[in-house]
């Protein structure tokens, strides 16, 4: 085929019809996307107002982690109304995954007046999420106390997925936490934490006091498996030797607190030990305690947080004794005995 | 590894193309009323797939995402399969003849196939539900495609093979042909239910 | 004027693509499950068949015959990126609610298929009314099946909350290949109660107009 016959050839005709028509198409969307491209600045307006509910104007704010089960990915301050929108992913889901939730904190005056909302956004190996529907959500708007700190087990609609619901509650408290500490300066004054025992103590709802020359911990326990927190009182002297120990909220109420260790109920079993007593509990049940009978009761969960807490509060008392012989200068802030009474 | 069950996992029972995407219907309800075709069916769409995916997904990542032109996707994609496909149906009448015998028939048809599209699609989209934290590169892309095809395949011929015992039935008038197929359809997707409690 | 009607009721019945011809399964399916997204696609193939239909009959003496169909996916492949585009400039909840298949109206059998069978045979404004039509039948049959799986697997109807009582298979694969399939039982066993009608009364006054004959 000579050239020019090239040139006048069907085949000739077929390719320059189908590269005008790729080169036109080409040109086309290349003028469309440079009118109609999206910008990651628009598209993420687009959330935070999906989310939020209407359009708003915002700043992002710098993140930063307040909080042991709960990461903060991104925060912004909504400049309308002065609510901040966090993004927190909750650990401790079902098979050690995360729930990451939008979550819309209500602050005025300084202070956080409530949650507005909780929109789950994503999340890792939680099977059963399906079941948390916005009923369970909307267990979280209620007026929020000063303090308060949203649990699992406290109030909300049963959802079927126990450990999902747990990772939320951990994200909502993130996102309550890093709110009051970052922008409202009430950093939680976790005095307790880096300390021994405080597996399950929650170290954010105990406080102290001192009296009399001796230290009083107001311990709250972290809730475990069926047993939701107790608060027990534990007066331990200048020698680490617990002086009384009384549970004024018992975790077991729903059920039967009786299945629970007669001597861990009343107290006998702790006081006049100290921490290497309690610990010895711990770790050799009852043989060591020559009281006879078994921690394994039908209230085992329920037995070990209060021996972690006796272990806790004989384990740390020094570091909280009042100055001799007046009363402590060490005496709890008052926004935490706020949250007691 | 656990990536790679994962996938795998995903690809065949949980996230089937079929059943649960629903990509690749046409074929699934037109070529599934003997199971030798279902079969061939499902292996010629494998092949496609695979290939496809090993050339779409290096042409985005380091051709198209680099020049900013990923908005010509679509084009670049259907163009690719399209042309690959009919280079697949010249190479293999000319090395095996037999096997275009078996296969060649159902080429033709797979251009406009949404499944090997939509895999080309999908892999270059957000792929952290199928493997979790780590990095999307063109191994997982092929494995993925791979057994994406594959879980194709089996529905397919899960599916012949219920068609033919209904062919054993008569059927009423009204529902014979489409309708009774996606009756029967409706209960493989039922089945494949079970799978989306696996959680890895 | 006959020309239009005929072309019409094709569309929307007697070659209704979703119902009689079965075409386009892949998004039916799959997006039948929530009325919105259902009706959603329904429109945007509208507009997409449209224009394609209009483009490739207005170049239908223009391209060889030995490239058309590379000519039609590049044409069509074009007008879904725009739509693309559009959709997630404009209407981004529909954008994200259909996903992956808006990509996939590329390989819509509706949409190639007109072109083939229809728009490189007819001129413009047939084209343009063709495609119309097709995808006014597309889209009223997915609207259709996409309240009633979503009515009866979610309780609501276009994401408002209707009533509790559900039955969530319906909102799943499952359930949109069951009233597909029997949509299209229950609509081909009207059109040919109908069909049927209409020949025994023809077929009755053909006698009569023999008898008159006769007598």
């Amino acid at each position: 085929m000579t050239v020019k016959g090239f040139f006048k050839s069907n085949v000739f005709k077929c390719l320059v019809t189908l590269l005008c028509v790729l080169l036109v198409s080409g040109v086309f969307l290349t003028l469309m996307n440079g009118l109609l491209a999206v910008s990651d600045q628009e598209r993420l307006d687009r959330a935070i107002n999906k989310i939020y509910g209407k359009s708003v104007a915002y700043t992002e704010v710098a993140v930063a982690d307040y909080n042991d089960s709960a990461t903060i990915e991104a925060a912004y301050k909504i400049k309308d109304d002065g609510n901040y929108l966090v993004k927190s992913t909750g650990k401790g889901g079902f098979d050690n995954g995360t729930v990451t939730c939008w979550v819309v904190v209500n602050v005025s005056g300084g202070a956080i007046k409530g949650i507005d909302k909780v929109v789950i956004d994503s999340n890792k190996a939680q099977s059963y999420i399906a079941n948390i529907n916005d009923n369970f959500l909307s267990g979280f708007y209620r007026t929020y106390e000063n303090g308060y700190y949203f649990n699992p087990n406290d109030g909300f609609i049963k959802t079927g997925a126990t450990r999902s619901a747990t990772a939320i509650c951990n994200a909502v408290n993130g996102a309550i936490d890093y709110v009051n500490g970052k922008f409202l300066g009430n950093v939680a004054s976790d005095a307790y934490s880096g300390l021994k025992y405080t597996e399950y103590v929650d170290t954010k709802a105990t406080t102290h006091e001192g009296k009399d020359g001796n230290v009083i911990f107001h311990v709250v326990t972290k809730g475990y498996g069926m047993a939701t927190p107790f608060s027990i009182d534990i007066t331990v002297d200048r020698e680490g030797v617990i002086k009384a120990y009384t549970i004024t909220k018992n975790g077991t109420d729903n059920y039967d607190p009786n299945k629970m260790h007669s001597g861990i109920l009343d107290g006998t079993l702790f006081v006049g030990k100290t921490v290497e007593d309690v610990i010895r509990f711990a770790n050799e049940g009852m043989e060591y305690s020559g009281v006879g009978s078994d921690l394994k009761t039908n209230a085992t969960n329920s037995n070990y947080l209060c021996l972690y807490a006796a272990a806790f509060a004989a384990e740390n008392y020094e570091k909280f004794l009042p100055e001799e012989p007046e009363e402590s200068e060490e005496a709890p802030k008052d926004d935490e005995q706020g949250g007691q009474e | 590894m656990g990536t790679f069950i994962a996938i795998v996992l995903a690809a065949v029972l949980t996230n089937n193309f079929i059943t649960v995407k629903t990509y690749g219907i046409c074929p699934f309800l037109g070529v599934s009323k003997k199971t030798s075709s279902a079969a061939g069916m499902g292996i010629a769409v494998t092949l496609v797939m695979v290939l496809a995916t090993l050339v779409t997904y290096p042409i985005y990542t380091f051709v198209m995402v680099p020049l900013g032109i990923e908005f010509l996707e679509i084009i670049f994609f259907i163009f690719i399969i399209a042309s690959l496909v009919q280079m697949l149906e010249k190479i293999i009448q000319k090395i095996s003849p037999s096997l275009y015998g078996a296969m060649g028939i159902y080429l033709p048809l797979i251009t406009t196939n949404c499944a090997v599209l939509g895999v080309t699609e999908l892999v270059i989209g957000d792929m952290s539900a199928y493997i979790g934290d780590a990095s999307m590169n063109i191994g997982w892309a092929v494995l993925y495609a791979l057994f994406a095809g594959l879980g194709f395949t089996l529905v397919m011929i899960i599916m012949s093979g219920m068609r033919e015992k209904l062919n054993y039935y008569k059927t009423a008038k009204a529902l014979a042909g489409f309708p009774i197929a996606m009756v029967t359809a409706c209960f493989i997707c039922m089945a494949f239910t079970v799978f989306s409690y696996i959680s890895i | 004027m006959n020309k239009y009607k005929k072309i019409t009721l094709d569309g929307l019945i007697y070659q209704n693509p979703t119902f009689m011809l079965v075409l386009g399964t892949c998004p039916t399916l799959g997006l039948i499950s929530s009325a919105f997204s259902a009706m959603g696609m329904g429109l945007t193939v509208v507009v997409i068949l449209t224009l394609s239909n209009i483009l490739i009959s207005a170049l239908r003496k223009v391209i060889p015959n030995a490239v058309r169909i590379p000519c039609y996916i590049v044409i069509i492949a074009t007008l879904v990126t725009f739509a693309r585009m559009f959709l997630e400039k404009f209407v981004p909840d529909l954008y994200d609610s259909l996903g992956g298949f808006l990509a996939l109206i590329v390989v819509n059998c509706i949409i190639l298929g007109r072109a083939e069978a229809f728009a490189n045979k007819h001129t413009v404004p047939e084209a343009a009314v063709d495609g119309f039509m097709q995808g006014l039948g597309f889209t009223v049959a997915l609207t259709l099946m996409g309240i009633i799986c979503e009515f009866i697997g979610k309780g609501s109807l276009f994401g408002y909350q209707i009533m509790d009582f559900k039955v969530g298979m319906l909102a799943k694969p499952a359930g949109s290949f069951l009233v597909y399939g029997i949509c299209i039982a229950v609509f081909t066993y009207v059109i040919d109660c109908i069909e049927r009608a209409k020949r025994v009364k023809a077929n009755k006054l053909a006698r009569e107009n023999l008898l008159r004959e006769v007598a």
